[in-house]
């Protein structure tokens, strides 16, 4: 019996406790809460919203947008990460 | 008071710890270091490196997650994509294609799935890519050594001096057949009955081993006796 890997180890195939798209895919605290960097919650820790369809805390985000090896791309999908205006 | 860095690190660990069906475990060596890791994780089956038990040493930097975790293989093994002298790997979902929603779990299920996917074109020990291509089957078995040796695989030497399932099988079914022809048995197993009802039937009807094809009134006979005609 000849066993296919390359189904089970897909990367995707972990889970959280909290769904998916209630937590900030970078810091992995849900979005009610503030990122680790903030500490209250308010309009300070703003979500961002991207053109793809994922979301992250905002701080979050510009923390990996800023650093080299993101090259301006969503941390989930690798698109270029584009707000949604809100 | 933590970092943020750390915080996701407690998460990371919380979680893997709660989850027993991914087979990804890590720890801290020093509960005062959260940068230290270690990660085990079981060879994935149908490779040589089958029920190794694989110990990954993890540096987290300073920045994680915005920076990968650093991992080698502190268990030595035998790949083209892993150095036999150091452990260090060749993964780019490690390097380049490193993103912050990547965990260490995730990095682990990678690397237990680069053992099942060695890429020898893209090599990190190139002694090893060299065998993998030119000699494929000294390959595996210099893998499978390393991981009996090293990983604590449990060694196949008894299984693979003896019969597999499938000829044990076929062996047991040749001693039941007692001389008569296969090909003529398997008609009526087709139907159902058993190796040993099949010879009780021929005999009963007067087919005698090694007879080759049975004419149909002869088939139709064995068949009725099968039944209980
Ligand atoms: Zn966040
Ligand atoms: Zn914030
Ligand atoms: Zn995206």
């Amino acid at each position: 019996m000849k066993v296919k890997i390359k189904s089970w180890i897909a990367v995707a195939s972990w889970k959280w406790d909290v769904p998916e798209d209630e937590v900030c895919g970078i810091c992995r605290v849900q979005f009610d809460g503030t990122c680790p960097n903030c500490r209250f919650p308010g309009d300070d820790c703003a979500l961002l919203v991207g053109k793809c369809g994922h979301s992250f805390h905002m701080h979050c985000l510009l923390d990996w947008i800023n650093t080299e090896s993101s090259r301006g791309l969503c941390p989930m999908c690798r698109q270029k990460f584009e707000y949604v205006e809100q | 008071m933590s970092s943020p860095s750390q915080r996701r690190i407690i998460k990371e660990l919380q979680d893997m710890s709660r989850d027993t069906s991914s087979g990804m475990e890590a720890s801290v060596i020093d509960p005062q270091n959260m940068t230290h890791l270690i990660g085990r994780f079981k060879g994935p089956p149908d490779t040589p490196y089958e029920n190794g038990e694989f110990a990954v040493d993890i540096q987290l930097p300073d920045n994680y997650p915005f920076s990968p975790p650093k991992m080698k293989f502190s268990t030595k093994v035998w790949h083209p994509n892993i150095s036999s002298q150091t452990g260090a790997i060749c993964l780019d979902t490690l390097s380049a294609k490193w993103t912050p929603v990547l965990t260490i779990k995730t990095a682990l299920l990678s690397l237990q799935s680069l053992l099942s996917a060695p890429e020898p074109s893209d090599p990190q020990d190139a002694e090893v890519a060299t065998m993998m291509l030119s000699d494929p089957e000294a390959f595996k078995r210099k893998a499978r050594e390393w991981a009996i040796h090293y990983a604590n695989a449990p060694s196949t030497a008894q299984q693979s001096r003896g019969p597999s399932v499938e000829e044990r099988r076929q062996q047991e079914k040749e001693r039941e057949l007692q001389g008569y022809d296969e090909r003529t048995v398997d008609r009526f197993m087709d139907m159902g009955f058993s190796v040993s009802d099949v010879v009780v039937a021929l005999r009963r009807v007067g087919v005698r081993p090694g007879q080759g094809r049975l004419s149909e009134e002869v088939a139709q006979r064995v068949a009725e006796k099968l039944l209980g005609l």
